[in-house]
């Protein structure tokens, strides 16, 4: 397996009123091609910092960072957008989209800017529409953001994240402000991107939503205290209750 | 609690309330200055006048012993003298080594011990007294040339030589500041002694009595009695600044826009503000505090925002409202009447107008509930389609679709930005279509001259007049012989008026009375009925014919000397003169005058229609023949006339800095709440991915779009808003039915729209790199 993602010696410090935070210490981390892991911690334990650092959304104090064997750390902010845009797909707590576009053109923005697959206008439109009808929402396309569900907003993020084929989809508390239909909904989606061969990484509270993936780590005050394998989640070959219990009983041990 | 929640709001929202802050300054300055600068034009005139001390009457009694004949007549209650010593020309000064020949009629010099009048300098202050071996003179001693205080001047009159240094320029609120009035000098009384004891054979003694009293009964006898005694009302002096308040008129114009535009612009971002604040009002809401006390929050807010911009505003406006006023005041004193009280007041206004916009705009508090506030003001319910344009569906690039997309998603908001941007670019074009109208032939006639191919404007070159206006005959039949014998055949002609009281029924009005005297056959031109075809026909003005209750077709009499004449009214003109109250005789008609009340110069038209490079060759042969430089072509004829280009350009160039400056910061100050209100978009822009340079562009793109937009609806108004104002301001002046305003297409369609798009592009490039702070992670920090 082809490791997507590494970090070594990753530091994050934050200086608020000459006092210094250190949000990230030293953490050392690996995502292989494929994996779905799920970053896990009590509150202010550094998990949407983590995220954000390794994606390259924010600058790391220290340390290096690989991703698909380019060490983003010492890549120049457009060559970090570029590599955003072609190569990553992002999913907020909150369903951020620009609010004068239609649902559509939200999905497809990643894949106009892009010059990666080379797509034209209506090829783009043609793959969001394609997208949005995998989710299950193509009837939502012309719609504005305000006139749609939370579930499906969420749903047509996935899909923005989705548009450009990326290597990796990074996942904030995807499920955070949904209920929990929306929320099985969208993590079905995310494990089925992710049975189709695209990593995943995900920040959650939620065990249950932590139990579908393949591996968890788990953060306090900045570092990775632990590491649970719970191996590819097949509803067909394993119950949902089993690795809900399992997780739970590795969590209590965690001090969750 | 209520002060803590409005501590930490002001703190926490710095941003946004430091850019209201700049607007209720900017607002507030241009109101304040705006108010002073409508306040001084006016008020205008008659307030210089009385600043300056002008009588009721100026007599002219030449050197008649009869200034206590005067002064004991019972209708007079002050008259005091002024003895002036009249040099017949430049010629008797050396600038440099050289004799001058500048100006065009003699040099009236007064001493600074008698002083009617009070004389103002170039900073508006009053002149008391000059030092001896000095000299202050008005404007028309320095046409055509630039002087700078210290610089040494030679005056030689017959066997008396002085050296004198210029100390600088007055204003003489009685004589004229044009290029065609006599200047006015002051000597120290010494050097005064010494001039006006030199022999008259190369000068004038000239004296005047500044009379104040009830009526002119008794000046009217005495002016009848003795030939050489004539006198004129305060009235008639005003004519000198028909082009200085033209300017002036225009500038009051141009406040009130800027003034309007300023408001606009306030309104405008309360509104954007407030409407920021919508989710903490529904926090605030849902915490059960009520209505009235969130609305008291937010009044004393804004309310403390006011107060603060509106002071340092008002203090900002005091050097603003001083360059406009001397952008256009260079010939007169223009100061508002209590330019503290006007400022206050202005300053009070905004503070007003900020808390009701406030208080209207919280307004909608009340009838949201607290998640509705929470939402931004949107109800559930009801959905507004925002998305107008769709991506997928376009053909346009990117980065342009996202900037036009933004502006049809809110196109209240670019509306107003276009507007503003309109009104700005209106600015800039309109003064330069008045640059250009006010130095065209079309403005000549207004002033009763007539079309001709050559212009003498120097009066001396035909002196007799100055002395009896009756002469005129001889002087133009003289000039045409010296012409022809030059081989140029020609018509000449001479315009020049009077004033006379005008009855019709019960109504009786003073009407200023032009003729144009001379051989061609000039036929003035009519806005409605015919011009006078025999010497019983008359023609009026508009505002004269209502004054007097009067019709084409009536009959009107006329005092003239001892005499009573009668006109058929037969047509409506146009003109300048005496604030539009005038009338036009027929050519063949004698005015009843002997008084010199100024002409615009000889007209001369060849009889053999000549093209242009010939007239310019005559131009210069006439020159020769009566040893003058002015004598003009009609385009040079204008612009000397009107001695105005200078003043518009200046005035012209004002608009379009305070043009770019208003757009930038407008530009500056837009951007900037756009950047705060749009910040989750920009990081979730970056998030996937998207370039900076790709947002700075979205966002630069939006405001060109716009000034593109502003640029195309003012080309398309510029025309009939340009006529209006000019029509407007020209009215303000004379009586004026019709006048097209003249175009400069290189000017109002390329410079000014590139000034503005420059403007904006740059503005919004600049301040759209602000941008760049805002993070891909800050997503997760949005509220």
């Amino acid at each position: 397996m082809n490791t997507v993602l590494q970090a070594k010696g990753l530091c994050k410090t934050y200086i608020v009123n000459k006092r210094q935070n250190n949000v990230l210490k030293n953490i050392d981390l690996s995502v292989d091609e494929g994996e779905m892991v799920a970053v896990m911690g009590p509150s202010g334990s550094g998990k949407s910092t983590l995220l954000y650092c390794v994606s390259g959304m924010d600058r790391s104090t220290a340390g290096d960072i690989f991703f698909d064997s380019k060490d983003i750390s010492k890549l120049n902010d457009k060559q970090l957008a570029r590599l955003r845009l072609d190569d990553m797909g992002f999913i907020f707590q909150q369903m951020y989209m620009m609010k004068n576009l239609s649902v559509l053109d939200n999905i497809i923005l990643p894949s106009v800017k892009s010059k990666k697959n080379h797509l034209s206008r209506s090829q783009s439109v043609e793959k969001g529409r394609e997208l949005m009808r995998k989710l299950g929402i193509e009837e939502i396309g012309d719609n504005d953001i305000n006139e749609v569900s939370g579930g499906q907003l969420q749903r047509a993020c996935i899909c923005r994240s989705m548009i450009n084929s990326p290597k990796m989809i990074f996942a904030d508390e995807p499920t955070g402000s949904l209920n929990r239909s929306s929320s099985d909904e969208v993590m079905n989606e995310l494990l089925k991107l992710n049975s189709g061969g695209t990593t995943v990484m995900c920040v959650t509270h939620d065990p249950k939503v932590a139990a579908k993936c393949s591996r968890i780590l788990y953060l306090v005050d900045g570092s990775i205290v632990g590491e649970k394998q719970l191996g590819h989640y097949d509803e067909n070959k394993s119950s949902i209750r089993d690795r809900e219990r399992e997780l739970n009983n590795w969590l209590l041990e965690q001090g969750w | 609690m209520f002060f803590r929640i409005l501590k930490k709001d002001i703190k926490r929202k710095k941003t946004m309330n430091f850019i209201l802050l700049l607007f209720v300054i900017i607002c507030s300055m241009f109101t304040s200055a705006s108010l002073n600068n409508i306040s001084a034009v006016t008020s205008g005139i008659e307030k210089y006048f009385s600043m300056a001390g002008v009588s009721k009457y100026i007599v002219d009694i030449g050197m008649r012993d009869i200034a206590d004949d005067i002064r004991a007549m019972p209708e007079v209650t002050d008259a005091k003298e002024q003895t002036l010593y009249c040099v017949l020309g430049p010629r008797y000064f050396t600038f440099k080594g050289k004799a001058m020949n500048n100006f065009i009629n003699p040099a009236m010099v007064g001493t600074d011990k008698e002083m009617p009048i009070k004389l103002y300098d170039t900073d508006n202050e009053v002149v008391e007294d000059v030092e001896e071996g000095w000299f202050y003179a008005t404007a028309p001693f320095s046409a055509d040339m630039e002087f700078k205080e210290g610089d040494s001047f030679t005056l030689k009159v017959g066997n008396t030589v002085l050296e004198l240094r210029y100390k600088g320029r007055i204003k003489n609120a009685v004589f004229g500041n044009d290029e065609q009035s006599a200047p006015f000098l002051v000597f120290d009384y010494r050097d005064y002694k010494k001039l006006s004891l030199e022999k008259r054979s190369h000068s004038y003694m000239e004296r005047l009595l500044y009379v104040n009293a009830s009526d002119d009964s008794g000046l009217k006898e005495l002016s009848k009695k003795y030939d050489d005694v004539s006198y004129s009302s305060r009235e008639e002096f005003k004519s000198n600044y028909i082009y200085d308040l033209l300017v002036a008129y225009i500038m009051m114009a141009v406040s009130a826009v800027l003034m309007g535009t300023a408001f606009v612009v306030l309104r405008f971002t309360i509104r954007f503000t407030i409407s920021e604040e919508f989710r903490e009002i529904g926090v605030m809401k849902a915490v059960g505090i009520d209505n009235s006390g969130i609305r008291r929050l937010y009044i004393t807010k804004y309310l403390g925002i006011a107060v603060i911009g509106a002071v340092i505003g008002f203090l900002a406006s005091i050097p603003l409202t001083d360059t406009m006023l001397k952008t256009v005041s260079g010939n007169m004193v223009l100061e508002s009447d209590n330019s503290l009280v006007l400022g206050f007041t202005s300053s009070v206004i905004v503070v007003f107008v900020i808390v009701a916009f406030c208080y209207f705009c919280t307004r909608r508090i009340k009838k949201l509930s607290a998640i509705d506030a929470v939402r931004s003001g949107q109800t559930g319910e009801r959905f507004k389609k925002r998305s107008v344009l769709h991506l997928g569906r376009s053909k346009l690039p990117s980065t342009f679709f996202f900037a036009l997309n933004d502006i049809f998603s809110a196109p209240k908001q670019f509306s107003i930005i276009t507007i503003v941007f309109t009104c700005c670019m209106l600015l800039m074009t309109t003064m330069s279509n008045f640059a250009l109208t006010l130095k065209s032939e079309k403005i000549y006639p207004l002033f009763g001259v007539n079309p001709a191919d050559v212009h003498i404007a120097d009066t001396s070159a035909y002196a007799e007049i100055l002395d009896d206006f009756g002469k005129y005959n001889e002087v133009i039949e003289d000039v045409e012989k010296r012409l022809k014998d030059k081989g140029m055949d020609s018509k000449c002609s001479i315009t020049f008026g009077a004033p006379y009281n005008t009855s019709h029924k019960n109504k009786m009005e003073k009407l200023f009375y032009i003729v144009t005297k001379g051989n061609n056959d000039f036929v003035p031109e009519c806005d409605e009925g015919s011009a006078p075809q025999k010497n019983d026909e008359i023609m009026l003005t508009g505002k004269a014919m209502k004054a007097l209750g009067v019709k084409i077709g009536d009959k009107i009499k006329v005092e003239m000397g001892d005499s009573i004449v009668q006109f058929w009214v037969t047509g409506k003109f146009s003109t300048f003169f005496a604030n539009g109250m005038a009338a036009r005789v027929h050519s063949g008609f004698d005015l009843a005058t002997k008084r010199n009340l100024g002409t615009m110069g000889m007209q001369v038209t060849f009889k053999d229609d000549p093209d242009m490079d010939t007239i310019n060759d005559r131009v210069d042969k006439i020159k020769q023949m009566l040893n003058t430089d002015k004598v003009y072509n009609t385009e040079e004829m204008i612009k000397f006339a009107t001695s105005m280009s200078d003043t518009m350009n200046a005035l012209k160039y004002m608009m379009m800095l305070i043009t770019i400056v208003l757009t930038v910061m407008l530009i500056v100050l837009m951007e900037r709440s756009f950047i705060s209100k749009e910040k989750s978009e920009i990081a979730l822009m970056k998030a996937v991915g998207i370039p900076d340079m790709s947002i700075i562009f979205q966002h630069s793109l939006r405001f060109i779009i716009v000034a593109v937009l502003a640029g195309i609806i003012s080309s398309i108004v510029l025309m009939p808003i340009s006529n209006s104002i000019m029509i407007w301001v020209v009215n303000q002046i004379g009586d004026i039915s019709s006048l097209e305003c003249d175009r400069d297409a290189l000017d109002v369609f390329v410079i000014c729209p590139a000034i503005l798009l420059g403007a904006a592009a740059i503005g919004s490039f600049l301040t759209a790199l602000y941008t760049k702070t805002i993070r891909s992670s800050d997503t997760a920090s949005i509220e």
